[in-house]
């Protein structure tokens, strides 16, 4: 591997420099819930947050097909259910059908981790709709703007299970991602 | 820590950051899942580290997880970037990840390694802390089932922990636990905040930057987030109170060193047996009397 020697001569999602570079965009916008990040690598947002977390550790479900079947082993994940995997990816247009894990009360980290694909989403967004969100990791409230998001997802999310137990969300679009751990509180705006 | 270890060189070369990728993937999975579900200890398979447990093993496979050549590293021992702790953590480090950066001041730090204390100066965005953790779970005292501890988490039932507390208190007349202050986060989980002193859980709360807590005997992170409520458990009867660096007069102690009437202080004895007082957090102290040294250079 010649990883150390050239840590950023690629943009590749599959090297290690990159991934963490990746990881430590995912600590921040999971720590500051509401912000977004911009996606360094030259794949689609979700595949490389996917190819930044996932290995034959983990399992991951995918009920809309968005991952090709020649990307499958290279992130080295077990197929699962939605309703059991750890990482499920779908595309947040459509609605939501299925019950992705909550944790339990022993292990509530075993709650899933939902990559949704939206169409556009911003700290401002024209004609994306406000998410205005509380809790830890924001000061006082802050405002997501999301398009291409059906409100099934986040309806589900806040009526699946009481915290500890939820289901932690990142929305992608094309070259940024935002996270919404369980413990954001959300309230749906109207429309810009 | 051995830092005569010999790196296992069968694959040409070891690894940026000592851990293979898919131990760093695992902590890094870890820590974020702990984000989510702060104050929540989140179990993770700790890899051995060429270092006895209890030399931080946590704390270091946390920074070796995070750290990418983007980045300032600070390590802090008891308070000293100096002891001999924190200097084998560093150069460790160093040797670990070529390109990473390393600093005594504060100010230029993006990771902050820590032991025992959180610097005076308060951290802010652009920086995460991670604490060592000897012993991560404060039910440990009141139930021994670490299956029947963790539903007790789940469901936020800490009236056991509260009456121990309690009844220590009864029994000495105020709040004794010098270090580990237990301390509620996001008013559901009560975490043990390492071995800080009181006067450091006040800046748990609402902090600017991300803190991370590693365990790695007990193979446990767990998180404080940004801008997140950390309440140290009280009574009405008896709040909580900081230490008490007040001279008999009630004169507030300075130390020695730089003046500073404001920070944390370490007790020493001198080669006369006199008490005396000097900053816990070296750079802190170091950063004082520089400002000092100009002030009277320049008048
Ligand atoms: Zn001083």
């Amino acid at each position: 591997m010649s990883d150390i020697q050239t840590p950023r001569a690629s943009h590749g999602a599959w090297l290690s420099p990159m991934q963490q570079q990746i990881f430590r965009d995912l600590l921040h916008v999971f720590s500051y819930p509401g912000r977004v990040a911009e996606c360094t690598a030259d794949s689609m947002t979700w595949l490389a947050l996917l190819a930044a977390l996932t290995d034959g550790e983990v399992t991951l479900a995918d009920p809309h097909g968005l991952i090709a079947a020649d990307i499958w082993p290279k992130l080295e994940a077990r197929s699962g259910t939605p309703g059991k995997a750890t990482f499920i990816v779908a595309d947040g247009g459509r609605i939501m059908d299925f019950q992705p894990c909550t944790g339990s009360l022993e292990s509530p980290e075993t709650g899933a981790t939902l990559l949704l694909r939206v169409a556009a989403l911003g700290e401002d967004l024209d004609g994306g709709v406000p998410l205005n969100l509380t809790g830890p990791g924001i000061q006082g409230n802050t405002e997501l703007f999301v398009s291409g998001l059906h409100p099934s997802w986040l309806i589900a999310r806040a009526g699946l299970a009481a915290f500890p137990l939820g289901i932690d969300l990142l929305l992608c679009d094309e070259r940024r991602f935002a996270a919404l751990p369980r413990t954001t509180h959300i309230e749906i705006g109207e429309m810009l | 820590m051995n830092i005569h270890y010999e790196f296992p060189l069968e694959e040409a070369g070891y690894a940026f950051g000592f851990l293979d990728e898919y131990a760093k993937k695992e902590v890094r999975r870890t820590i974020l899942k702990a984000i989510c579900i702060p104050g929540y200890q989140t179990p993770y398979a700790s890899r051995e580290m060429p270092m006895g447990r209890g030399f931080g093993t946590g704390g270091l496979q946390l920074t070796l997880s995070l750290i990418g050549t983007n980045d300032t590293l600070k390590v802090i021992d008891q308070g000293s970037d100096d002891s001999v702790n924190a200097v084998n953590m560093r150069q460790f480090v160093q040797l670990t990840c070529p390109g990473v950066e390393v600093t005594e001041k504060l100010e230029e730090a993006t990771l902050i390694q820590s032991r025992h204390r959180i610097p005076e100066i308060a951290l802010t965005e652009t920086q995460v802390l991670v604490l060592q953790v000897p012993y991560p779970d404060p039910l440990v005292v009141v139930e021994s089932s670490e299956a029947r501890r963790k539903i007790m988490h789940a469901e936020a039932d800490y009236s056991r922990l509260l009456v121990k507390l309690y009844e220590d208190i009864v029994h000495f007349n105020e709040i004794t636990i010098s270090h580990r202050y237990p301390t509620r986060i996001n008013r559901h989980y009560v975490i043990d905040p390492s071995p800080i002193p009181r006067w450091d859980v006040p800046k748990l709360n609402q902090s600017p930057a991300l803190i991370l807590f590693g365990a790695g005997r007990e193979k446990k992170i767990y998180a404080v987030p940004p801008y997140t409520v950390a309440e140290p458990l009280v009574f009405d009867d008896l709040p909580f109170r900081v230490e008490d660096f007040r001279d008999e007069h009630g004169q507030r102690r300075a130390c020695t060193r730089c003046g500073a009437t404001n920070s944390f202080l370490d007790e020493y004895s001198d080669d006369n047996n006199i008490k005396i007082y000097q900053c816990s957090d070296s750079a802190y102290c170091d950063g004082q009397l520089a400002q000092h040294q100009q002030r009277e250079g320049k008048a």
